[in-house]
């Protein structure tokens, strides 16, 4: 569905008419981000400030549509795309960047691309802690949304913990900030909250972001197991013996394969999994650091340890753990990635089931794990042409979700709820529990404005026979 | 009162209790579980009776006075209920005490970085004023530590938010959201903690030149000032830290020994970015303080006239001047926290979604929230 005439010059008005688009070739191209979930877009609008985003929420408003907020459209849940009449409102063209390099801190626009920030400040010896393998296309506002994570985050956490401030248009229409560039600014932590919020809080203007210094030194180990029992019990005795890797990340012998015909880094394709391990810190510490990684994993069985021996070979080492979808295009033209948690030493066993699923169900399944963090990635590799895969793929990602769970998990480490994951929610939330989350939306977005039918499943407001509100009480 | 205290005292299947220092309240409890504390709160709710939760006490001195009807002890929600050394996580309820959890994770040499001078508080107080340790240079505040929060709103139900896994973006983020609520979204009653292995050296380095001493050394724990002068807080393995050390220069001491709390019968906290932090410190002139270089915290003993001046100059700058403890009659005189933040409507209409009937600790949070 299209919009009115007067709607479209309405929202010209705000942002000039070049950045309105309204024509069916682009209100496709916008419908789907990079997961697997088509939806129908209104109208697409680029605005350049938070006062011209405040003006198109006060207009959506006006005319009772949602607005979905959206960056690059690298999400894998569908949080991007509309499920209902919106406006959606990209914001690649708020790319301002400011930084503080006294403070080590930079406010900069939602549509900054991660890895240009990077960039921009590498200079200044400082840079931006999340890295997700989407980095270069990303933007920072997705990340913040998404609370975003990255190999690097097993040391340094997720997004959130780089975000200091955010300045966000409210589902009123208004502008605020939340946070600030000193700590503990006295109050709820509303930043905190809409940092994951998947923009159903508000949409976000600009971030206050907080950049870390770049290790003096870094050592980078690649070390191959013939089973994933020593892997994994290498990877508790890293992190037991005192020493938190920068990076800890397991890939298995089928995303080996794959990734080594891909990028030619000479990995040890007849290991069952392989470790990537990076230490960072001072020159004189991360050779003792290596050598404690590696005297580890050859006690777990490790039959061939390498270290990177300069900044390209960890470049290339780097980039087979990150192209690990480019690879799989060689297998199948299409993917389906997933996304959970686990306790970090319940590993074995769940790898386990994982491959007992993919073959029950005759799927190629190749497997990332950020393994420091029990972050699994099992990745199906199929044919969306045959639908009999694609219900294989469907059946799949759920028994992943319930095994996860079952093994103490949650449903997404990184990648969000979104559309995709919403109606399982009930797995690890109770009715009471999804009904204060719920609560907490209304108290930012009680209309439901803001990308709405994202993270919570219909009716998760369940509990209205609270007690009732006496006339006149304190709200 | 009679009837409500037996009918409470019932509820919660004991009989009042003494609790040392807390202000004079119609009744003071200490539920078993989460569970008694929904069944009080319904009622504390029904009856327009007005909660404050109650931990060690310690962190009381933060925010807006309150004159209960009922005061919730957590003490008898004291215990580690599982701690898995390998998955570095730890599952304690919100009245067990920083020793207790201290005692218990260092014998396998792990850490939840929560304030290092103050044993006796509890992990539920820590986590509702959201305080943190010295080492949050290196490791970032207390709520970045929280994977799960268990607690009962004030229209008593039991909500869990997070979970016990390390990384999570499953819902939105409830942990954060309580960290620092100082019980006015509800009273927490159990907690998951994420753990930190303690590495194997520790040293303390003195200096005389903070800025230096951050720029020389990589990613150190804490660089902390008091009257006394300057120490970096450094750790890693000992190769590491006897180079760090060195490039720092000073006099070294074997491990790290923390500095007191300001005496003082007035103590407030100044937040400010880390750059304004050596501003601070020069204003301060015959002070007990201890400041936080590269954090932007400075923790200071001072006399309440000069709460006004010093707040305006932080303001200024985007920080705050919040007062951790003080004589009663200085809550008279002064907000002690400053001017509201921007977004006092939302955390408003946040308190009443978790809140409805405002029961708990009204007027503690800024803009008398
Ligand atoms: C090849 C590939 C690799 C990936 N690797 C990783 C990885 O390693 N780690 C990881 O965590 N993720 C990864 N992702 C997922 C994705 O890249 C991240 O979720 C990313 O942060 C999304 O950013 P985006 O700009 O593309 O956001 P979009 O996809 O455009 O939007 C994501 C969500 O954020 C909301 N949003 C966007 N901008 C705003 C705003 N300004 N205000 C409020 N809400 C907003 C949207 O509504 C949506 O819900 C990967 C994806 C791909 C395709």
């Amino acid at each position: 569905m299209g919009l009115s005439n007067a709607l479209v010059s309405e929202l010209a008005s705000i942002v000039g008419a070049e950045a309105v688009k309204s024509g069916d070739l682009d209100r496709h191209l916008y419908s789907k981000d990079a997961g697997v979930i088509r939806g129908e877009v209104s109208v697409v609008v680029l605005p350049r400030t938070a006062r011209q985003v405040a003006s198109i929420v006060r207009t959506a408003v006006a005319h009772g549509l949602a607005v979905v907020p959206r960056g690059a459209g690298t999400g894998l849940t569908g949080g991007a795309v509309p499920e209902g009449p919106a406006i959606l409102l990209v914001t690649t063209r708020m790319d301002q960047v400011d930084v503080d390099a006294a403070n080590r801190t930079a406010w900069v626009g939602p549509g900054v691309i991660n890895l240009d920030l990077s960039n921009q400040t590498a200079s200044l010896g400082i840079h931006f802690a999340p890295d997700p393998s989407s980095q270069a296309a990303c933007t920072i506002g997705g990340n913040v949304a998404n609370n975003s994570g990255g190999p690097h985050c097993l040391a340094e956490g997720s997004t959130v913990n780089h975000v200091l401030a955010v300045e966000f248009v409210t589902a009123g229409g208004e502008i605020v900030v939340a946070g600030s560039g000193a700590p503990d600014p006295p109050g709820l932590d509303v930043r905190g909250v809409m940092v994951g919020s998947e923009g159903t809080l508000g949409i976000i203007t600009r971030i206050l972001v907080k950049l870390i210094p770049n290790p003096p030194a870094i050592r980078t180990l690649l070390i191959a197991f013939p089973e994933v029992r020593g892997a994994a019990a290498t990877v508790t005795d890293v992190i037991a013996s005192g020493v938190v890797p920068a990076a800890l990340e397991m890939m298995d012998q089928p995303l080996i394969r794959a990734v080594e015909n891909f990028v030619h880094a000479d990995l040890p394709v007849d290991a069952a999994v392989v470790l990537l391990a990076e230490v960072v810190g001072h020159e004189a510490g991360v050779d003792v650091e290596a050598e404690l990684i590696e005297r580890i994993a050859t006690d777990h069985g490790a039959f061939q340890l390498r270290r990177a021996a300069d900044a390209d070979e960890r470049e290339l080492l780097w980039k087979a753990r990150k192209s690990s979808f480019g690879a799989i295009a060689q297998i199948a033209p299409d993917y389906y990635l997933h996304d959970t948690v686990i306790p970090r030493t319940k590993l074995v066993e769940v790898l386990e089931q994982i491959y007992q699923i993919a073959e029950r169900r005759n799927l190629v399944v190749l497997n990332t794990i950020h393994a420091g963090d029990g972050n699994l990635h099992p990745l199906f590799a199929f044919d969306a042409s045959d639908p009999e895969a694609v219900t294989q793929v469907n059946q799949a990602a759920d028994e992943i979700v319930e095994i996860s769970i079952a093994a103490g998990g949650v449903l997404s480490g990184e990648h969000g709820i979104g559309q995709e994951k919403r109606d399982l929610m009930h797995l690890v939330f109770s009715p009471v529990d999804l009904d204060a989350q719920a609560r907490l939306r209304d108290a930012f977005d009680p209309e439901a404005t803001m990308n709405p039918k994202k993270i919570l499943p219909a009716g998760a407001r369940c509990f209205d026979f609270g007690r009732p509100i006496p006339e006149g009480a304190w709200l | 009162m009679t009837g409500l205290r037996s009918t409470l005292g019932k509820l919660v299947g004991g009989s009042a209790i003494e609790i040392d220092g807390a202000p004079a309240a119609d009744l003071s409890v200490a539920p078993e579980s989460a569970e008694q504390i929904a069944t009080l709160l319904d009622f504390a709710s029904e009856h327009g009776l007005t909660v404050l939760p109650w931990g060690s006490g310690r962190h009381q001195g933060f925010g807006g006075r309150i004159d209960p009807d009922v005061i919730v002890s957590t003490s008898r929600l004291a215990g580690i209920t599982e701690w898995i050394p390998d998955d570095l996580t730890v599952v304690l309820g919100s009245g067990a005490t920083l020793g207790l959890l201290h005692d218990q994770i260092w014998t396998r040499r792990q850490s939840a970085i929560l304030p290092e001078t103050s044993p006796e508080a509890t992990i539920g107080g820590v986590i509702a004023a959201g305080v943190s340790g010295w080492k949050r240079l290196r490791y970032g505040p207390t709520r970045d530590r929280l994977l799960q929060v268990k607690f009962v709103t004030g229209d008593g139900r039991v909500v869990t938010g997070g979970a016990r896994v390390v990384k999570n973006v499953t819902g939105y983020d409830l942990p954060r959201l309580l960290t620092g609520s100082f019980g006015s979204l509800g009273i927490i009653t159990s907690v998951c903690l994420k753990l930190w292995p303690v590495p194997e050296a520790l040293a303390t380095v003195a200096t005389d030149d903070p800025d230096r001493a951050l720029a020389v050394t990589h990613r150190p724990q804490a660089v902390l000032e008091t009257p006394d002068g300057v120490s970096v807080y450094l750790a890693g393995t000992a190769a590491e830290v006897e180079a760090q050390a060195a490039a720092v220069g000073g006099e070294v001491t074997a491990g790290h020994s923390w500095p007191d709390q300001p005496a003082g019968e007035c103590v407030v906290c100044i937040r400010v970015t880390p750059v304004d932090v050596a501003l601070v410190v020069t204003s301060l002139t015959a002070h007990s303080f201890v400041a936080a270089h590269g954090v932007g915290e400075v923790v200071v003993a001072v006399d309440p006239s000069e709460i006004e001046g010093l707040r305006e100059r932080a303001e200024a700058g985007g920080g705050a001047v919040v007062v951790e403890r003080a004589p009663q009659a200085v809550y008279e005189e002064i907000d002690p926290w400053g001017t509201p933040p921007a977004t006092i409507d939302l955390q408003r209409r946040i308190k009443a979604a978790f809140d409805p009937l405002n029961v708990l600790v009204a007027g503690r949070l800024p803009g008398n929230l």
